[in-house]
């Protein structure tokens, strides 16, 4: 079997003396879509930063395609290939859609292909480039997740992190973006996916992991698992 | 959750009650003596009284800025403008400094709470900086007022200047009174609820404590006490002068005071007064360097020790001070928290 | 005519304002830093500017080619050495790390240049523009708003259109995305601290020539470069200059005795009615 393209062993993570991830293991392999579902305060949200490097764990280990990047910050784990969009809609509210899709090209080995990929975010978010040049901070709520997910795009990562991508907005666009997300994955993006909504993740995901109180309680693929299964380790009983 | 509890600290100590108390009525009482009874020299008691009338602003401007978040740049206003009263009342109009004092006092209350109006809507470096312009929009106000005699400055009539051993005696007053008012005014539901807001804007609204009379009662207790303190300074000193008596300089040494004692605790302003005053006696020695000494110190120290000297020690030896903990206090704070995790 | 007069000098004085404000609009929006010691900074610059000319010879605006890189440098190194390190602990101690810094700067230049006051001599300091009868443009005036209008230009085209300044303005916007995106928090702070130092230095080359200064003028510059920053609002570069506009029309109203008073008040009442400033959101 090859390496896992992300593995996170026993990570713990608090904040001050509030332990908001108790022992955490995960793997997430090369090409797949992994959902990773939780009751609210299971942990979810803080291990998704802490993998992205916006929290350091307070213990444990962190893979990502084989190399060791537990305690990096945030810049350099994105430069190496892993992106995160945050929960909710963390635009740059003051700058234009296109400046924000700009920023994701950040890093400098991806920086010559800035044109190239506002093309492909365009093709799959049309609407945005009708906006382009309108401030993120006059989009709708829908649109900004648009933005905030082509942005982290931008850099071709070859893992993207999803944190409760359907949180807040209407069915409609939910299953939009849904789609979109599968496209991604379609074109060879290894997806880790955050959510509440177990049916939705259920449906889309090739390996489901279950959170609770702070660890990882359950993994299995979906047509593995009961229902039954799930429900119970979701809500600890 | 109940697993991933909250992490037990080691029961502090609260050096406070009976024990604390006549310790401090001691201390009080023997100052008095050891100055009316002229044990004490001139000299000595020029000190003692200068750190009096500092510990008495470093307190005031603690109360502000420590306890209860609003930081200012600008109380030296209060300390120009009950200088000045007194020599209005005793050069201009022939009048006791007792007058002077007691107008200045009231003139700087009703200062703030004209103040209060306009600062009060601001918050945090808002507040700061506006407090500096005011201050110095008054210092430029009376540099150019013919009436306290422009940028000359004016003198204190020297029949009205009290001898150092009476100023001593004022000066220690003062500072008892000051130390007393902000420790009662800490036990009190304004004081409790001050702190929370600090802390947590949104616990003290659970609290139910009116926040703008508490922070305007903080607010003109520290301009009454810092006018009266600005006037004995001014009496000690004979003299006014917009540039020094509105100086900036004022905030600077609260500003140390306050750092090096340990910011929001009731004893490091009590400690910072005095090393403030032994400090910038000593560096009097070495002209120009004052500041730069002082100003170094005050980064280093908020660099390394955040809590001050005091605060430090508190929390290393697990002991507080003059503390405004009672007992029955732990308890629902930890509730408070354990709410704010949980959400 | 004397009312045109009034209302040239002022826009021309707005223009200085607003260099000076600049630089602290920067720290304040973006690192969340009010620098006290941006004042003390512009007259470093002034000093330096002053020194340089008369050592060399040469006409002071030269002298930026020197001290616009040395002082972005010691910016980073200050903010990345120090500053960064406070602004951990918290706002209000970072608050009173440059209240520190300040004092420290405008006693040590004290000690270093005396209290006299200094200006930088240029031949065309009483040289003027006559545009009509009864009209004139100060030659000074003009080539000092010139650099003024000119620094700041070069400064929003750097933010808007390079990598470097998206990022800054990233960071101003979601420090959290911003570095999900690849910034280097810590780095772009001490890069925007660099900044503010620049045009700190073009702003005291400008008051070299403009004013008399003194080590203790800091204080002054700082408040004016403040009130820029509260009236324009933070970030906004088209506010500040506006804002210097106000204060330069204020300041030439006003005349010497009370043109500071006028202007203090101003920006007391400005705080008071919109905190935000007149031009954010």
């Amino acid at each position: 079997m090859s390496e896992p393209m992300l593995k996170i062993e026993g990570v713990q993570a608090k904040y001050g003396d509030f332990i908001a991830v108790a022992d955490a293991s995960l793997e997430v392999p090369e090409g797949k879509i992994v959902s990773l579902i939780g009751s609210n305060g299971a942990g979810k949200s803080t291990l998704m930063s802490t993998v992205a490097g916006l929290h350091k764990p307070s213990a444990g280990k962190i893979y990502f395609k084989g190399e060791d990047i537990t305690g990096l910050s945030a810049d350099k784990i994105v430069t190496r290939g892993l992106s995160l969009v945050l929960q909710g809609s963390h635009c740059f509210v003051r700058m234009t859609v296109e400046d924000n899709l700009i920023m994701g090209c950040f890093p400098k080995h991806v920086r010559k292909q800035t044109k190239d990929s506002l093309e492909r975010i365009y093709d799959l978010f049309p609407v945005l480039k009708e906006k382009r040049n309108d401030l993120a901070g006059s989009l709708s709520g829908g649109q900004r997740h648009m933005v905030a997910i082509g942005r982290a795009l931008m850099s071709n990562p070859e893992m993207v992190l999803f944190d409760e991508v359907s949180l807040g907005l209407a069915p409609n666009t939910i299953k939009g973006i849904y789609s979109r997300i599968k496209e991604i994955h379609k074109q060879g993006t290894t997806i880790l996916l955050v959510e509440q909504d177990t049916h939705r993740a259920i449906k889309t995901a090739e390996i489901v992991d279950v959170m609770l109180k702070g660890k990882v309680v359950l993994t299995g693929s979906p047509k593995e698992l009961s229902e039954d299964e799930i429900k119970k380790a979701y809500f600890g009983i | 959750m109940e697993n991933n509890g909250i992490a037990l600290r080691k029961p502090v100590k609260i050096l406070d009650g009976i024990p604390m108390l006549i310790i401090c009525i001691v201390i009080c009482i023997a100052l008095y003596i050891l100055g009316i009874t002229k044990t004490f020299s001139n000299n000595t008691m020029r000190y003692l009284l200068k750190i009096f009338l500092y510990i008495t602003m470093g307190e005031m401007w603690n109360l502000m800025s420590g306890f209860t978040g609003m930081t200012s740049l600008g109380q030296q206003v209060f300390v120009g403008i009950a200088g000045y009263s007194v020599a209005v009342f005793t050069s201009t109009f022939k009048m006791s400094m007792w007058l002077g004092l007691l107008v200045g006092a009231v003139i700087g209350v009703v200062f703030a709470l004209l103040l209060s109006l306009i600062l009060f809507r601001m918050r945090g470096m808002y507040f700061a900086v506006a407090t500096w312009l005011i201050a110095e929009a008054v210092r430029l106000w009376f540099n150019s007022w013919r009436f306290v005699k422009q940028g000359a400055g004016m003198t204190i009539a020297t029949s009205q200047i009290p001898k150092v051993r009476e100023l001593y005696i004022y000066a220690l007053t003062l500072c008892i009174i000051a130390l007393v008012v902000v420790y009662i005014l800490l036990r009190t539901k304004t004081g409790l609820g001050l702190t929370a807001m600090r802390d947590d804007a949104d616990a003290s609204s659970s609290v139910g404590v009116n926040i703008f009379k508490s922070k305007l009662l903080c607010y003109l207790i520290c301009s009454l006490f810092i006018a009266l303190a600005g006037g004995m300074f001014a009496l000690q000193k004979g003299s006014v002068l917009p540039s020094s008596s509105f100086s900036i300089d004022w905030t600077v040494a609260m500003v140390f005071i306050v750092i090096i004692g340990g910011v929001g605790t009731m004893a490091g302003p009590i400690l910072g007064g005095i090393v403030y005053v032994i400090l910038s006696e000593f560096l009097a020695h070495f002209p120009g360097w004052s500041n730069i000494i002082l100003g170094a110190i005050a980064i280093l120290v908020i660099i390394f020790l955040p809590d001050g000297i005091i605060g430090t020690l508190q929390k290393k030896l697990n002991f507080e001070i003059f503390s405004q903990k009672r007992l029955s206090e732990p308890k629902k704070v930890k509730g408070l928290k354990e709410k704010a995790n949980m959400a | 005519m004397q009312v045109i007069q009034v209302i040239i000098n002022g826009i021309l004085l707005g223009g200085i304002y607003a260099l000076l404000g600049v630089g602290m609009t920067m720290m304040f929006g973006i690192v969340k830093l009010t620098n006290l010691a941006h004042g003390e900074f512009v007259i470093i610059g002034a000093y330096l500017s002053t020194i340089l000319a008369s050592a060399l010879g040469v006409d002071p605006i030269l002298t930026i080619i020197v001290t616009v890189p040395i002082m972005f440098l010691v910016g980073m190194g200050l903010q990345a050495g120090l500053i960064n390190r406070v602004m951990k602990i918290g706002s209000e101690p970072a608050l009173l790390v440059t209240f520190g810094l300040s004092i420290i700067l405008a006693d040590a230049m004290l000690l270093v240049f005396s209290a006299d006051a200094q200006r930088a001599n240029v031949p065309y300091n009483t040289a003027s523009i006559k545009i009509a009868n009864g009209l004139n443009i100060s030659t000074l005036d003009l080539i000092v708003f010139g650099i003024s209008l000119a620094t700041i230009v070069v400064l929003s085209v750097f933010l808007k259109k390079t990598f470097l300044g998206r990022s800054i303005r990233a960071t101003s916007d979601d420090l959290e995305a911003a570095s999900l995106m690849g910034v280097n928090v810590n780095r772009t702070y001490a890069i925007a601290m660099g900044i503010a130092m620049a045009t700190a230095a073009i702003a005291g080359m400008c008051v070299s020539m403009k004013w008399v200064f003194y080590p203790s003028s800091g204080g002054n510059y700082l408040l004016t470069a403040f009130g820029v920053v509260v009236i324009g609002g933070m970030g906004s570069i088209p506010g500040t200059m506006i804002a210097g506009l106000i204060l330069g029309l204020a300041q030439v109203i006003g005349g010497a005795n009370y043109g500071q008073l006028i202007a203090y008040v101003l920006m007391v009442l400005f705080l008071a009615v919109r905190p935000q400033g007149l031009f954010s959101k």
